[in-house]
């Protein structure tokens, strides 16, 4: 069968050890007119990466401006990543607050929703999902929804439901979207198995039935199956399409003596090491948003209550007990390795050539936390990074502090609102918010 | 003007090879395969035929060449119609449909246009109008009593959520993000001339395919589909923890009901019933046996003593024999003491403490549980203590009662017989049932918080049945089993045990206090793939139970901890091991779900042919068992098995298949696929009989799905099919129109459509009807008195009173055709002829002068003196004078179908018209009057002719004509009865029968 011939030898090209050299985004596309983007801009991106139970809130601060920002300790990953950065604090989302701790602090970080008690799930609809709506015909896989640590589904105390602590991406008010903790699975939503390689197994499948069926039909009939055989062809084609893109993108690459990112296919199963864990992650967003393969990430590094452990960093205790001491050092650290993932993903992407810029000038990367300050469990505002030009849309290299503004001009929703729109959606609304967020 | 003749030649009764792609000329029957059209009618020299054709020669095609060619000739052709090609009668006898549109554009006059080079004299046209007409005859008679071809279609959108539901008995209503669905010249969208494919469709029917496969739950013995998709988590448990306490909810226990049946049976002589045992007792009153003959027992014997003494003195005091009513309250006063009683008795249990675990840790929580759930019907407490609480308990209401609590000797005599009757009582009556809802593990009374089932642990998910009393004591065994798979189904279906387990991991190490937080725990790690391996789990129960004994357990602790450890390791077992053996079950039902989704018994090289496709989506493309069957149902519902209604070729004229007939009388009365009756005829290949035919038919228009042809046939037919999205009318200035109100209006003749299909009445009464139906807004807004209760509906006998009745003053239709801001007599009218009466009339031409839009905006003049102007314009009468009239008799009901004495602009409203036959009428019953008298043939011809049309899937021929004759006869000789319309459609030969379309091009 074709497919497996086409997956056999991307595996093999895959095998070698993964060398990041970035292919033009010019040059992966398109051998076929139609497979060309309209107009010449470089498309954009989004990436959610999320921490829980907050942050160091003393050491987590930014002044001046351009390259000669000023970092704070937990900050100073992305030292190299200054012209690229906005650090802004004071935005807060009104329905975290004044519920009670946790789950129903995190479950509408990306939707500002309010979310309801007891086991009936509802909130709202994630800002990552509206754009993975929005993006649904440009890309293979329209969003990637990707956690390093597995949801879980008790009751907190507050009687909010556990699954709103794990997951930040919701596809509508009652249901979370299925988050993919295995780095070799989510490698294969996007190259592999998930998407495109399941919808050719059943098209195939419909195609030889109808094929069969025709033969025994009269000739009118004939023409309608005809009709509906020639639909199936069209989807099935455009299916190929985006299935042979990376593909032809390698061997273009190669042909000119260019090796492309690569990345060998993690293996099966949960990476042993929180730390490989979160890289191989983050290497196929990276993977994904410079072959274009998908332009909406979400990332839970860690869940709300988190129960992951860092003997690497000489912390002994679990995440969220260790958030409770917020002015530790241990937290610190904490922190600083998570802003380290943000730098790592940005470092990626800055390496990809895109025409004349970079994927990560086409892109915006947030991070956030639920959390101000885990000890007081404070959500009345969340840290904010963005890393990222936004294909020119957002200015960078500022610090942006909204904090005594006023909570109408202080919603985490409008910077959803604003990011939304620099990305094509025209949303007149979301979440609590009705407008952009000033000055951004 | 000439952009629908495109669409009619593709529905030539010739123009076979029909396509989408539909360039009509490619289509065109060639000479040859007309070749022999003539030959049965060739008698001789004289025969019709030849006449025909030798008038064409001489009159039609001179006449064709002079005046059409300039446009429809061979050079670019306007419309896409060229009729040079049409050059001998055969091939125009080929091409009917599109002649039938040029007889209609010349009867119009409407055709040369008036800027046309040349004009014929009306003697010219005359000649080829009465030429067309006589060749339309020649063509009925020609073809009388064959069937024409019924083309393969795919499901109209409609068809499709409706087969769905059915199928997956789910109404998920995929077609929803459909595009709509064209109509075909009928006006119905449910023909194959209309129902086109497209890639953007297909994509549609990729997305529903998988958005019914993401609603399949996999089940230990095959497969079922959730109300909602049921791929998360989340959504699993939604779906298993709501059947389980719908399971409770309707095996509720009320103890009222208990005791007024043992009052009945204590009065079982005086009712005339001496013999009757408790056992009959229990069964007619639907109470379990079992649990009567305890209640029985509490009540009337042995010796009594405390809260069971107070019960038998209550009892004893029930009103007698000839006062039911008042025993059954009194039954419920009982209840509601003995609940009062019991809760008093509630066993006392202290929590299990272990230093250094959380008392929100799984093993401890669920020890706590555990007790509890044994001790439902057990006492345990002091016994004069508890008389004290009892009798403190009653002060306050029933004082007597508490002086029944008194004790006088304290004696251990008098404690034992106390305990006894205690024990006795809270045997008989348990403290609770079932627990269907616990509080969290610090606030055990915070129940009833909306965590249903759950354990009650700290953050971790986790389960807990607690229903020993209720299957004990009320429920039968097949009811038992039920609830035991309902469980199990739980575990299975959302992996409850192993997800619990998990989370045990996590909590435990991660949450304080963190019991498992030193380094020989290190090895258990909830992400793991193999943290639920046996070796695995009693490694971890060795290491947590050493630990635990350092720590200092007691020995009830020790087996808590114990019990947990093994429990755990044998409900993940179980699911494995039944997850494993499910399998097979899983392929099976996949088998028969493609067997119903085809509609029809699937052959053996179809069912090899999916189930191989199965094993290659799990061993080539390494799925997983749940994905791959997932999509294997994808493809069965991409399968133009199932999204398309075909007829297998057959050489000539034949009787459709049993399989086909169910389909046809499914899809017909029901808008969705057969049931299994039909299917089970169809197999034992007697459903063409008349007998079972006509017995189904009756069945099925008395079923609910019955409202698949009132919505679907009725609202294509008159023209609400999207009222639900009605946006047009301006709520500022009719605030009443509200969502509920819009809903309301487009029910309302659903409801009317489905009673007269229901109870067999005459469609005469869709005209003349003196009754409607209405909900409370609809009520409210006809100005009617009674209004029903919330969310119900009436029928109301005598609407007239309200200047309701039938579908004529329907609010829908007044709202639809009406812009706005005023009313609109010519769309009203025009909607009357049209649609009821089934009147063509041509389109306005492009010159006409818009009307304000506001009746406000009128001036002086009202809209009939408007109108009546309008009439008097020569170019305009032709057609208005024939719709005006019936619109203007409306002008009483206002823009949103309201009363109005006045329109918009303050003048008073006037409803005398002069109608088409010359005289002049009033109002809706002067419409009704003139239908009465000059219309009603052609409003049953036109209902006979759309639903026979709609029957058949297809636009109807010439060769229809007869057998449509009959079908209005029948009507007319049964009384009107809508049944009888149906019966003889059915039982045409046009509905039993089709052709292969091969062989209709040869005749």
């Amino acid at each position: 069968m074709k497919s497996q011939a086409n997956r056999i030898s991307r595996r093999t090209l895959l095998k070698g050890v993964g060398v990041s050299m970035a292919l033009p985004w010019l040059e992966a596309i398109p051998f076929h007119a139609d497979e060309a983007v309209s107009g010449s801009a470089p498309p954009k991106r989004f990436a959610v990466l999320f921490m829980g139970n907050g942050i160091s809130p003393n050491n987590w601060w930014a002044k001046g401006a351009g390259a000669s920002i000023e970092l704070s300790k937990s900050l100073q990953p992305l030292a190299s990543l200054r012209p690229n950065l906005n650090v802004i604090t004071g935005l807060f989302n009104k329905n975290a607050t004044g519920v009670g701790i946790h789950p129903g602090q995190t479950g509408n970080i990306l939707s500002g929703a309010a979310l309801q008690k007891g086991s009936v799930l509802r909130g709202g609809t994630s800002v990552d999902q509206l754009l993975a709506v929005h993006f649904e015909e440009d890309t293979a896989q329209p969003s990637l929804v990707l956690g390093c640590e597995q949801p879980i589904t008790g009751y907190h105390e507050t009687n909010f439901s556990m699954a709103y602590s794990s997951h930040i991406s919701w596809k509508d008010a009652s249901s979370p979207v299925p988050m993919e903790v295995y780095p070799s699975l989510a490698f294969d939503s996007l190259f592999d198995n998930q998407g495109s390689r399941r919808t050719s197994s059943i098209l195939d499948r419909v195609k030889e039935q109808t094929v069969a069926l025709e033969s025994k039909v009269s000739h009118g009939d004939k023409a309608k199956l005809d009709e509906y055989l020639t639909s199936v062809r069209d989807v099935e084609k455009r299916v190929q399409r985006m299935r042979t893109t990376k593909d032809r993108a390698d061997d273009k690459a190669r042909n000119k003596g260019r090796p492309t990112l690569t990345m060998p296919r993690p293996d099966n199963g949960l990476p042993e090491d929180i730390r490989e864990h979160m890289r191989l992650m983050c290497d196929i967003i990276a993977l994904g948003f410079q072959t274009d393969r998908t332009r909406v990430a979400t990332l839970l590094l860690c869940r709300d209550l988190s129960g992951l452990f860092y003997p690497f960093l000489g912390v002994r205790t679990a995440h969220h007990p260790t958030s409770h001491e917020d002015q530790s050092d241990s937290y610190e650290r904490v922190t600083r390795y998570y802003v380290g993932q943000l730098a790592y993903l940005a470092g990626r992407l800055a390496q990809m050539k895109e025409a004349d810029t970079t994927v990560l000038d086409n892109s915006c990367l947030m991070f956030v936390s639920n959390l101000w300050s885990g000890t007081r469990h404070d959500s009345s505002k969340v840290p904010i990074l963005l890393v990222g030009g936004l294909g020119g849309t957002l200015a960078t290299g500022r610090v942006l502090d909204y904090s005594g503004q006023g909570d109408e001009n202080r919603r985490l929703c409008s910077l959803y609102l604003s990011l939304m729109r620099r990305m094509g959606v025209k949303a007149q609304r979301f979440g609590d918010a009705t407008a952009p967020l000033a000055g951004l | 003007m000439f952009g629908k003749w495109r669409i009619s030649f593709a529905l030539s009764v010739a123009a076979i090879t029909v396509t989408a792609f539909g360039a009509w000329h490619t289509l065109r029957p060639t000479e040859d395969a007309q070749s022999n059209v003539m030959a049965p009618a060739s008698e001789g020299p004289k025969s019709p035929a030849d006449r025909l054709e030798s008038r064409f020669a001489s009159e039609v095609r001179p006449f064709v060449q002079r005046y059409c060619f300039e446009c429809h000739g061979p050079k670019e052709p306007k419309a896409d119609l060229d009729l040079s090609r049409d050059g001998t009668m055969t091939v125009v006898r080929g091409n009917m449909s599109a002649w039938s549109m040029v007889l209609e554009r010349l009867q119009a006059n409407e055709m040369p246009p008036e800027d046309a080079t040349r004009q014929p004299s009306s003697a010219e046209r005359a000649a080829v109008v009465s030429w067309l007409r006589d060749l339309q005859r020649f063509e009925a008679e020609q073809m009388e009593g064959t069937a024409a071809p019924v083309l393969a279609r795919r499901l109209s959108n409609a068809e499709y959520d409706y087969t769905i539901r059915d199928l997956t008995g789910v109404d998920i209503r995929p077609a929803r993000t459909f595009p709509v669905d064209p109509a075909n010249e009928a006006g119905f969208d449910n023909s194959g001339e209309s129902l086109t494919m497209s890639p953007a469709l297909v994509k549609k029917y990729f997305e529903a395919a998988k958005l019914v496969a993401e609603h399949v739950v996999l089940k230990p013995e095959g497969i079922v589909f959730a109300p909602h998709s049921a791929v998360t988590d989340t959504d699993r448990d939604k779906y298993c923890v709501k059947r389980i306490i719908d399971f409770y909810h309707r095996n509720a226990v009320d103890l009222a009901d208990y005791f007024y049946a043992s009052w009945k049976h204590q009065h079982r002589e005086q009712r005339g019933r001496s013999g009757e045992n408790l056992e009959l007792c229990a069964t007619e009153a639907s109470l379990s046996a079992t649990y009567l003959a305890v209640v029985w027992k509490a009540l009337t014997e042995g010796d009594a003593a405390g809260p069971l003494a107070v019960l038998r003195h209550e009892w004893r005091n029930l009103p007698g024999p000839d006062r039911a009513e008042a025993a059954r309250a009194g039954c419920q006063r009982l209840r509601d003491l003995v609940v009062r009683l019991r809760q008093v008795l509630k066993p006392q249990l202290n929590k299990l403490h272990v230093k250094g675990i959380s008392d929100g840790s799984q093993p401890l929580v669920l020890w706590h549980n555990r007790q509890l759930a044994r001790r439902h019907r057990t006492y345990s407490g002091n016994v004069f203590a508890d008389l004290r609480n009892l009798a403190e308990q009653l002060k306050g209401t029933d004082a007597g009662l508490a002086d029944l609590l008194q004790v006088k000797q304290r004696d251990a005599d008098s404690e034992q017989r106390q305990k006894d009757s205690l024990e006795r009582f809270c045997s008989a009556f348990p403290d609770a049932f079932v627990i269907s809802d616990r509080g969290p593990y610090f606030d055990p009374k915070g129940a009833g918080k909306g965590r249903p089932l759950t354990a009650g642990f700290h953050l971790m998910q986790g389960y807990f049945r607690d229903d020993e009393p209720l299957c004990d004591l009320i429920l039968n065994e097949g009811l038992r089993r039920e609830l035991d798979a309902l469980w199990f189904e739980l575990n299975f279906i959302t992996q409850a045990p192993e997800r619990q387990y998990k989370d045990f991991i996590f909590f435990e190490r991660a949450e304080p206090p963190r019991f498992m937080r030193e380094a020989e725990f290190d090895f258990a790690r909830s992400e793991d793939k193999d943290a639920t391996t046996p070796d695995k789990i009693s490694r971890l129960a060795k290491a947590y139970l050493t630990k635990a004994r350092k720590h200092g357990t007691s020995s009830e602790a020790e087996s808590a901890i114990v019990s947990y450890f093994t429990d755990m390791a044998s409900e993940i077992r179980a699911v494995e091991r039944a997850r494993q053996a499910a399998e097979p079950s899983h392929l099976a039902a996949l088998v028969a779900f493609a067997e119903r989704a085809f509609r029809r018994p699937i052959m053996d090289a179809e069912r090899d042919d999916l189930l191989a496709f199965y094993r290659k989506l799990r061993k080539q493309d390494g799925l997983s068992h749940e994905e791959a069957l997932r999509d294997s149902l994808v493809s069965v519902l991409l399968s133009p098995h199932f999204c398309f209604r075909f007829d297998l070729r057959e050489p000539s004229l034949h009787r459709i298949s049993d399989y086909e007939l169910a389909s046809r009388l499914s899809y017909f009365l029901w808008s969705s696929m057969p049931d299994a009756e039909l299917l089970d005829h169809a197999r034992a290949g007697d459903l063409h009989t008349t007998d079972v035919l006509t017995t189904q038919m009756r069945r099925m228009l008395h079923d609910p799905k019955a409202r698949g042809l009132a919505t679907e046939f009725g609202a294509n037919w008159l023209d609400f099919r999207r009222f639900e999205e009605y946006n047009s009318v301006d709520r500022g200035r009719f605030p009443m129109f509200t969502n509920e109100l819009r809903e309301a209006m487009f029910e309302e003749p659903i409801r009317y459509i489905l009673d007269v299909v229901q109870r067999n009445r005459s469609v005469l009464d869709l005209l003349y009807g003196n009754d409607t139906f209405v909900n409370r807004p609809l009520a409210q807004h006809y100005g009617m008195p009674d209004l029903p209760a919330p969310g119900e509906w009436v029928h109301v006998e005598d609407a007239r009173r309200y200047n309701r009745g039938g579908l004529l003053p329907m609010a829908v239709f007044l709202t639809k055709n009406a812009p706005g801001l005023r009313t609109s007599p010519v769309k009203r009218g025009y909607w009357v002829v049209r649609r009821l009466l089934g009147e063509t009339i041509p389109p306005p031409p492009p010159t006409v002068p818009e009307l304000p839009s506001d009746e406000a905006k009128l001036g002086d003049l009202t809209l009939s003196q408007v109108l009546a102007r309008h009439r008097a314009d020569k170019n305009c009468a032709a057609c208005h004078r024939r719709f005006d009239s019936v619109g203007l008799v409306f002008e009483k009901y206002g823009p949103v179908g309201e009363l109005r004495a006045k329109d918009l602009g303050g003048h008073p409203v006037q409803t005398v018209a002069t109608f088409p036959d010359g005289v002049e009428r009033d109002g809706l019953p002067g419409l009704q009057a003139y239908l009465r008298a000059k219309r009603q043939k052609d409003f049953i011809d036109n209902l006979c002719r759309k639903l026979f049309s709609y029957a058949l899937g297809r636009s109807l021929l010439a060769s229809d004509k007869k057998v449509l004759e009959d079908i209005r006869i029948r009507l007319e000789t049964d009384g009107y009865a809508f049944g009888s319309l149906v019966e003889a459609i059915v039982l045409s030969p046009q509905f039993q029968n089709n052709r292969g379309h091969d062989e209709s091009r040869k005749r």
